[in-house]
């Protein structure tokens, strides 16, 4: 495995000087009030040598990300392991790849990436997998056999029910409805629409879907297309939109046919591009996940798969916070969407 | 009747497709959402304006998404930082104008051809404001929308003022020398040189006005809404070019007028609206829309065979 040679390991560090660094660690956790300093210690002074986890994201200047890297940071305190957090300015595949190579090099023990390239990557994974380092992806996959697991943030299946049934909730479960998506080709769009058809003819009788329209992912677009779908479907109760730019576009469009609340905005998106119109009750709900517990769980899985707590067959997934997640085949499943609305949206910057 | 046969088909087919929503979905034309469409189309026919001008003078700009996206952004985030309306507006201008310079250099001045260089101008400003603004929306000051104006009075004045130019426009085409010199070079830039006119510098003016444009049409959006989207503008430079080709501009230059665009535009942008209220499923638009341009272009196509 090569595992001697990783020149992770730093033999020129005099031995008094670890229990003298952990003590400086402990005393860092305990100031940083995160209230674990016990545990930290323990993982850091018992142990030996502190874990490192790299994570990846798919550019480190986006606010998805960066919220992600939050979450990561806190679960690495708590954990008393090391978080390195690099990625491209933009998303850029081979960028990704060369950070990984400078990881391999650097001989982390955990690299947990977020993948623009799915085939691309994947070469760079194995490659660290070769030299013992361990892999997982979170938020986008790479192929299987080039990581251990992947931490799926939400699964087709839990993002159209929780849109429809949160499109019933707001409808009491009559009316119609209409379904703003990117394109029509697009693979996740089918892919949730598909889910949500399914819920809405097993669960809702008195729900009517009566258009789907695509916004070619651009807000201006949704827009144009929410102003004539109330136009052309006057009893229409709520627009449903299923890619992020389309929720402040149909939000617009609601807001300037004077219709808040009249009809009702949903949809796939971030809080801070619909923070405005949720505050003035023009959206209802915002649906995704919690960027900074995928963060976390992704830290969480990598330091398990490290140790030896996560193994491959498992089907739940205990944190150390004591947490317990679903495991699907390789697939570390973070649960259901989380619903953004007014009560809550400003505890949340991303 | 010989000089509008163009206009005249594409009128007739805009009445059709009216007639029918007359008929089967009145709704089409409550004034509210009718209005709000037509404020939104208005500065995609500014840039079909520019778009004209480019493809009458024989050369294609297909950068003119691109540029409306970073003049956009620009004029948000400036307007963000709070610099007054005025002086956002002059700064847009100005940076449309220069990209479309750019662009009318390269290719009046280097000779390179239009397509290879607005192709790169178009995915370098694409790429680069992706790389610069990695996606994010850019939130506007409150007070930006509409000019003050209210809603309403603020889509008739940028209906209006979308018009009034194209009216403008089409005026100096027929009655300024430069209009007419754009016609010359495109319908043959030798015997436009041997006339005294100087191509070169008829195409660069070409070009930078539509750059021009493109910046006012970017501003006319900005005020539609309270955040800026970078992704706006993708696909527009088609979107302008189709209903000029619709229009009965020649795509091989030297032919076409304005008034002919403005329909062109109506008949594309009616399509999917028009399918909505008729219950027609999404996936015909674009194939209705690729049809309308292919008759068009094989209209074009008959026409000059025979000559």
């Amino acid at each position: 495995m090569g595992r001697a040679a990783r020149p992770r390991d730093p033999p020129s560090l005099p031995l008094m000087i670890k229990p003298a660094l952990s003590l400086l660690l402990c005393g860092l956790v305990f100031l940083a009030g995160c209230g674990r300093a016990p545990e930290a210690a323990r993982d850091a002074g018992g142990g030996g040598k502190r874990l490192t986890v790299a994570l990846l994201p798919k550019s480190k200047g986006n606010a998805y990300f960066i919220s992600c890297r939050a979450g990561a940071e806190k679960a690495a305190r708590a954990l008393g392991v090391e978080l390195l957090f690099d990625g491209p300015t933009d998303t850029d595949p081979a960028k990704q790849n060369e950070i990984i190579e400078n990881w391999i090099t650097l001989g982390v023990d955990v690299i947990a990436a977020a993948c623009e390239n799915r085939e691309g990557i994947s070469t760079a994974l194995r490659k660290a997998q070769a030299r013992g380092i361990k892999v997982i992806t979170y938020d986008a996959d790479a192929l299987p056999d080039a990581r251990a697991f992947f931490v799926n943030q939400a699964t087709p299946e839990g993002i159209g029910h929780t849109l429809m049934d949160e499109a019933a909730r707001l409808t009491n479960a009559e009316g119609e409805f209409a379904v703003i998506l990117s394109t029509l080709t697009a693979s996740n769009m089918q892919e949730w629409l598909k889910h949500i058809r399914a819920r809405l003819a097993e669960k809702y009788p008195k729900m009517k879907l009566v258009a789907v329209r695509p916004c070619d992912d651009q807000k201006d677009k949704a827009q144009a297309e929410a102003t004539t779908l109330m136009s052309a479907h006057p009893n229409l109760r709520l627009l449903m939109n299923i890619c992020s730019p389309a929720v402040p576009g149909a939000a617009e469009a609601v807001k300037q046919a004077g219709k808040a609340g009249q009809v009702k905005v949903i949809g796939l998106g971030l809080p801070n591009e619909n923070r405005r119109y949720v505050k003035d009750g023009v959206t209802d709900s915002v649906i995704l996940w919690k960027t900074e517990d995928l963060g976390a769980l992704t830290v969480e899985a990598a330091v398990a798969l490290a140790r030896g707590a996560l193994q491959p067959g498992a089907t739940t997934f205990r944190t150390a916070a004591g947490a317990s997640y679903e495991v699907k085949g390789d697939q570390i499943l973070l649960g259901q969407p989380f619903i953004f609305n007014r009560a809550n949206i400003d505890q949340f910057n991303f | 009747m010989k000089a509008w046969p163009r206009e005249l088909s594409v009128g007739l087919a805009l009445a059709a497709l009216l007639a029918a929503l007359a008929a089967f979905a009145p709704g089409f034309f409550a004034p509210q959402p009718l209005l709000s469409l037509a404020a939104r189309e208005a500065p995609v026919l500014l840039v079909a304006c520019g778009a004209a001008m480019v493809i009458v003078c024989r050369q294609i700009d297909i950068s003119s998404g691109s540029q409306f996206a970073v003049v956009s952004v620009v004029a948000g985030l400036l307007a963000a930082e709070g610099w007054p309306p005025a002086a956002v507006a002059t700064a847009a201008l100005a940076l449309g104008t220069a990209l479309g310079a750019l662009n009318g250099f390269l290719v009046a001045g280097l000779g390179l051809p239009s397509i290879v260089v607005t192709l790169a101008t178009m995915v370098t400003w694409r790429e680069g404001l992706r790389w610069w603004r990695q996606g994010a929306f850019v939130n506007l000051p409150d007070g930006l929308q509409w000019l003050g104006l209210g809603q309403t009075a603020g889509q008739w004045t940028l209906l209006a003022t979308a018009l009034a130019l194209l009216t403008l426009l089409a005026l100096a085409a027929r009655h300024l020398a430069a209009g007419r010199h754009l016609y010359a070079v495109g319908s043959d830039a030798e015997a436009a040189r041997l006339a005294g006119i100087r191509p070169g510098a008829v195409t660069f003016g070409a070009f930078t006005a539509a750059g021009a444009l493109t910046a006012l049409a970017a501003l006319m959006n900005v005020i539609q809404s309270p955040q800026v989207d970078p992704k706006s503008g993708t696909g527009l430079e088609l979107k302008a070019i189709a209903a000029v080709v619709v229009g009965g501009v020649a795509i091989a230059g030297g032919r076409g007028r304005l008034a002919g665009v403005l329909l062109g535009l109506l008949l594309l942008a009616t399509v999917g609206p028009a399918l909505t209220h008729l219950r027609i499923e999404a996936h015909w638009e674009k194939a209705i829309q690729g049809a309308i341009i292919l008759l068009a272009v094989a209209a074009e196509g008959a026409r000059r065979r025979p000559a």
